[in-house]
């Protein structure tokens, strides 16, 4: 889970880890409770010992701090970096290279067939996809989970796209050998 | 149920949404059929008012005109015959009045009342001394009225009255059964045969026109018979013919016999007023229907593509053959009936204006002459023309198979290249519209068809008009020469005014419908030229030129269609003169070239951006 | 590719050729093809590769030029049109990709068209439009024109207009080829509540969307199936691989 994203949930007001948490699963829907429900803890724990964020014990707290208890709350630099990540323009890439690297490199070595790996990866991720839209159908229409399923949908759509062509140039590599 | 209230609904649908089309395809329709219904009309038109003739003036059922008075007892006193009046005297005269000249069949009479043929007196008085009474056509002809002082033989006489009779046929048909209506030389010298009108007079007036030169050679006795049908048999019975080699048919100055004119002849005679008429309306209206299904034909083969693909969608969703094909046609066939009704009425309501039996007979024409027959006959003809344009199409557009007709891209246009090599040179307009053409040979084709039936429309009625001229120009001289307005041409000429009126209107209508028809189609083509920088009078005189490049072998076939067809409907006609038929082609050309003209311009005010939006690929 | 148990659509040896001699093209060559009852059948291709052919000879829009094609245990490769016109009325419901609504008819009169044609009452037919206009989610559209309906309530109303015999299977080419995602996922939940009421549905497409959601996909090249993949009946995927 990125860090940025804690500290911008953040942002708003000091929260408990629960809060957090709930927040998180509003805005993925099914995705959101996939989620290690641990994992945002770790975050918190990074986030609190590089400086980012500091904890607010809850004021009625006895004994031992619970985590659940804690109070989070962003310093100044967590400001920042919020700010700053709020105005990045980066877009992850998705590993393009690398498959295409596998298809040429099976080729070469004779190790497998490239399109049967096509398929097989073709079916891989119509099976995603058939499950990214069923996600999709399921939730109500125009929430954010929609929203971002609609994205993850889209997006495998694309891939989907470039493995039939490379399906086909593939085929007519064989062909013209 | 289901499926016509499916029918219906479709139907009003396209009806409202091309309602323009619509609109012309029953005026198209119902201008044949009010023709032929006017036609139609004059059906015995005369027949009543002949009957309310025969009664009013006592009408006999058989003239016998003799050359002596001492024949006449024997035919007074023969068996079926119930009463008679005469013999009059009947002597031949020229009338002369206000410069006009004929010639004239003056009876005498006595002023008291005949038994049998006594002439309604519809103006004025009988005769008297001195006094003339004209027969009623005869005094329109003349232009005499009552009052008028005529010259009878260079001796003046007081027109008295204005009478009809039963007796003669009206002028100028008295002579037309010539073997038994003018017995002697009535033809005066110089005058034709046809200009001889009937007048009666005092016997001693009538007596009074005779001299040496003119003896007095003709009496004529009227007879009314106990059983009026007998009458031809009566008169064939006692008819002797004359002897072999006398001169001219009819004229027999040595023919001493009686000669004989019967009811059922002079009733005839009197509807040949109307005859002609017919004979001019009849082939109008079959002129009309071919012009009404090519203006169909050009309505219907423009959609053919959106109806191909509406016809596969029907099809598609499970309707059979015939349900398409139905509904292909129910829209057609529903807008040429009531085309046909409306020309039924308006041919029924105009009918009177041309059908009036002429000034010789008294009383109207009996009710609507109109049979059932007569109204099936001319829905028929509407529906022939809906069919002879939509059925084709309907039958192609069953037949294909669903897939191409849901599928059904607009044809590509074509390419030329011939052509298009060899416009390469031209300025631009041509350029653009011989390419015009070239794109879509199909469409220039049935605008070159429509406009070749509407110059052969145009070829028929200039025939027509060259015909009554000629026949005027040969037969009628004398009566131009005499001065007097022959009826019978004057019906002619108001019949082919008609005819005129309506192959125009129809034939202004179809080139239209034609020109705009090509501007729509090429609005595409004309938006992407001035997109690349054509301007406005280059890409419309650029239309023009497609426009008139079609039609000019329409044009110039239409010219051999026309006389085809004039030939085939009118035998002995005459041929229109050269300068003529050059000026119809050139005339068309001319109004086609203007008629294009309007959308174009009209068309070149809309943005060009909007209309290559709009416009589907 | 045979199927198992009863098959509603059945092809065997499936042919279209179109032209002669050396320039014949074979659209569609020797295809087997079955389609269970109630299963979603999705069939994809690149363009040009027959798939479109195949669906229009399925629903009797054309005839095939060789092979066999079965309904419900009845032959229909040998069908006079009339009896075609009769299937395509009751048995089988056709989606386009360009809608093919007649432009002049609301949506209601569109979808009743189909049943007027089968003989139904108006009312019935009347009745039968709206229930299906509801279903579709174009209750208050019912007297729109197309015109007056975006691209994807116009293929609804023709999804509509295909049911309204209640015909035992559909058949849809490139049903959301002409519609932006907001309304092809529209037309996609759709097809996913007729599929669970139990509707066969064969589609052809060349959008991964959609065919994500078939029980059985099918790839066409060159007028020959060349593959076939199972798309239902495995496990569901771990959501948390999608991010």
């Amino acid at each position: 889970m990125q860090q940025e994203v804690v500290l911008a949930m953040l942002a708003k007001e000091p929260s408990q880890g629960y809060q957090l948490r709930a927040r998180m699963n509003d805005a993925l829907g099914p995705l959101g409770e996939a989620l290690n429900a641990g994992q945002i803890y770790v975050t918190l724990g990074r986030l609190e010992k590089a400086g980012l964020v500091t904890v607010d014990e809850a004021p009625d707290a006895a004994g031992p701090a619970d985590r659940e208890r804690k109070v989070y709350v962003l310093t100044a630099e967590g400001q920042q970096r919020v700010a700053e990540w709020l105005a990045d323009v980066a877009w992850p890439k998705p590993d393009l290279a690398e498959f295409h690297l596998k298809l040429i490199a099976a080729a070469a070595a004779r190790l497998a067939d490239p399109i049967s790996i096509v398929d097989a990866q073709r079916r891989e991720l119509l099976r995603r996809l058939r499950d990214a839209q069923r996600a999709e159908l399921d939730v109500p229409e125009g929430s954010d989970a929609a929203l971002l399923l609609e994205g993850i949908v889209l997006r495998l759509q694309a891939d989907l796209r470039w493995l039939e062509a490379c399906e086909a140039n593939w085929t007519t590599r064989r062909r013209k050998r | 149920m289901g499926k016509v209230l499916l029918v219906y609904r479709l139907a009003l649908r396209d009806l409202r949404q091309h309602a323009a089309q619509a609109i012309l395809l029953v005026i198209a329709i119902a201008a044949a059929t009010a023709t032929l219904t006017m036609a139609l009309s004059m059906n015995g038109v005369t027949n009543q008012p002949f009957a309310a003739t025969k009664a009013a003036a006592k009408g006999p059922d058989v003239v016998a005109y003799l050359t002596s008075t001492s024949q006449a007892s024997s035919l007074v006193h023969a068996s079926g015959v119930a009463s008679s009046s005469g013999p009059y005297p009947v002597a031949s005269a020229t009338i002369q009045f206000d410069g006009r000249t004929a010639g004239v069949f003056a009876e005498g009479r006595s002023q008291a009342p005949a038994a049998v043929d006594q002439p309604d007196v519809t103006a004025g008085s009988w005769v008297r001394p001195g006094g003339v009474v004209i027969e009623r056509t005869f005094a329109d002809a003349l232009g005499a009225g009552v009052g008028d002082v005529v010259t009878l033989n260079g001796q003046r006489f007081t027109v008295a009255g204005i009478a009809v009779t039963a007796a003669q046929p009206p002028y100028p048909n008295l002579c037309y059964f010539t073997a038994s209506s003018c017995p002697l030389s009535f033809v005066v010298e110089g005058h034709n045969w046809r200009n001889v009108g009937v007048i009666w007079m005092t016997e001693a007036g009538a007596r009074g026109l005779t001299s040496k030169a003119n003896p007095l050679t003709t009496y004529a006795l009227n007879l009314k018979l106990t059983n009026p049908a007998d009458a031809d048999a009566f008169a064939d019975q006692r008819f002797v013919p004359p002897p072999r080699g006398g001169g001219a048919p009819g004229f027999q100055p040595t023919y001493t016999g009686p000669m004989f004119s019967t009811w059922d002849g002079i009733a005839a005679a009197d509807a040949l007023l109307v005859q002609d008429a017919q004979s001019v309306l009849e082939p109008g209206a079959l002129l009309l229907a071919l012009l009404a299904i090519a203006s169909v034909t050009v309505l219907v083969g423009r959609r053919l593509s959106e109806y191909a693909r509406r016809v596969g969608l029907l099809k598609a969703v499970g309707a059979t053959p015939g349900v398409v094909a139905a509904m292909f046609l129910a829209e057609n066939l529903v807008l040429a009936l009531f085309a046909a009704v409306i020309g039924l009425v308006a041919g029924s309501l105009a009918a009177p204006l041309l059908t009036s039996p002429g000034a010789a007979l008294v009383g109207a024409p009996g009710g609507s002459s109109l049979t059932a027959a007569n109204a099936i006959e001319v829905v028929a003809l509407a529906l022939v023309v809906a069919l002879a344009a939509t059925l084709v199409p309907a039958i192609r557009a069953a037949r294909t198979s669903t897939v191409s007709a849901i599928n059904d891209v607009a044809r590509p246009p074509g390419r030329r290249g011939s052509l298009i090599r060899l416009s390469a040179g031209l300025p631009l307009s041509v350029l653009f519209g011989v390419r015009l053409v070239a794109r879509r040979p199909r469409r220039a084709l049935l605008s070159a068809a429509n406009i070749a039936v509407t110059v052969a429309g145009l070829v028929v009625v200039l025939s027509f008009h060259a015909t009554v001229n000629t026949r005027l120009a040969t037969t009628g001289s004398s009566l131009t020469a005499g001065g007097l307005s022959d009826p019978v041409v004057a019906r002619d000429e108001q019949m082919l005014t008609v005819m005129t009126i309506m192959v125009v209107l129809l034939a202004a209508l179809n080139a239209i419908f034609t020109t705009w028809a090509t501007v729509i189609d090429a609005r595409r083509a004309a938006a992407l030229m001035r997109a690349l920088g054509a301007r406005v009078p280059q890409v419309s005189s650029g239309l023009v030129v497609a426009q008139v490049l079609s039609a000019l072998p329409g044009a110039i076939v239409g010219i051999p269609i026309g006389i085809g067809l004039f030939d085939v409907v009118v035998n002995k006609g005459s041929l229109p003169p050269v300068p003529w038929l050059a000026g119809a082609v050139l005339g068309a050309l001319l109004v086609i070239a203007a008629l294009t003209m309007v959308p174009a311009r009209l068309g070149a005010r809309h943005p060009v951006a909007e209309i290559l939006q709009s416009e589907t690929a | 590719m045979s199927g198992s148990g009863t098959a509603l659509l059945r092809a065997r040896q499936l042919r279209k050729d179109y032209g002669k001699g050396e320039g014949l093209v074979r659209a569609v060559d020797e295809v087997d093809l079955d389609v269970a009852p109630g299963e979603t059948l999705a069939v994809m291709g690149p363009s040009g590769c027959g798939k479109s052919t195949l669906l229009h000879l399925l629903g009797g829009l054309d005839r095939p030029s060789g092979g066999e094609l079965w309904l419900n245990d009845k032959r229909t490769d040998r069908l006079s049109e009339r009896a075609l016109a009769g299937l395509r009325r009751r048995e089988i419901g056709f989606v386009f990709q360009a809608f093919h609504l007649m432009d002049e008819l609301t949506a209601r009169e569109n979808v009743e068209l189909p049943a007027l044609l089968a003989g139904r009452t108006p009312r019935q037919a009347r009745r039968r439009a709206l229930t299906l206009l509801d279903r579709v989610g174009l209750a208050d559209r019912a007297n729109h024109l197309p015109s007056a309906l975006s691209g994807g309530q116009r293929q609804r109303t023709a999804i509509a207009r295909a049911l309204v015999n209640e015909p035992l299977v559909v058949l849809a080419d490139e049903p959301t080829g002409n519609l932006d995602s907001g309304a092809t996922l529209d037309v996609l939940r759709l097809f996913d509540q007729l599929h669970a009421s139990g509707l066969t549905l064969v589609v052809v497409t060349h959008d991964e969307r959609v065919a994500a959601t078939a029980d059985r996909l099918v790839s066409m090249r060159d007028g020959a199936l060349v593959d076939e993949t199972r798309l239902t009946g495995g496990s569901r995927g771990n959501l948390s691989d999608l991010l």
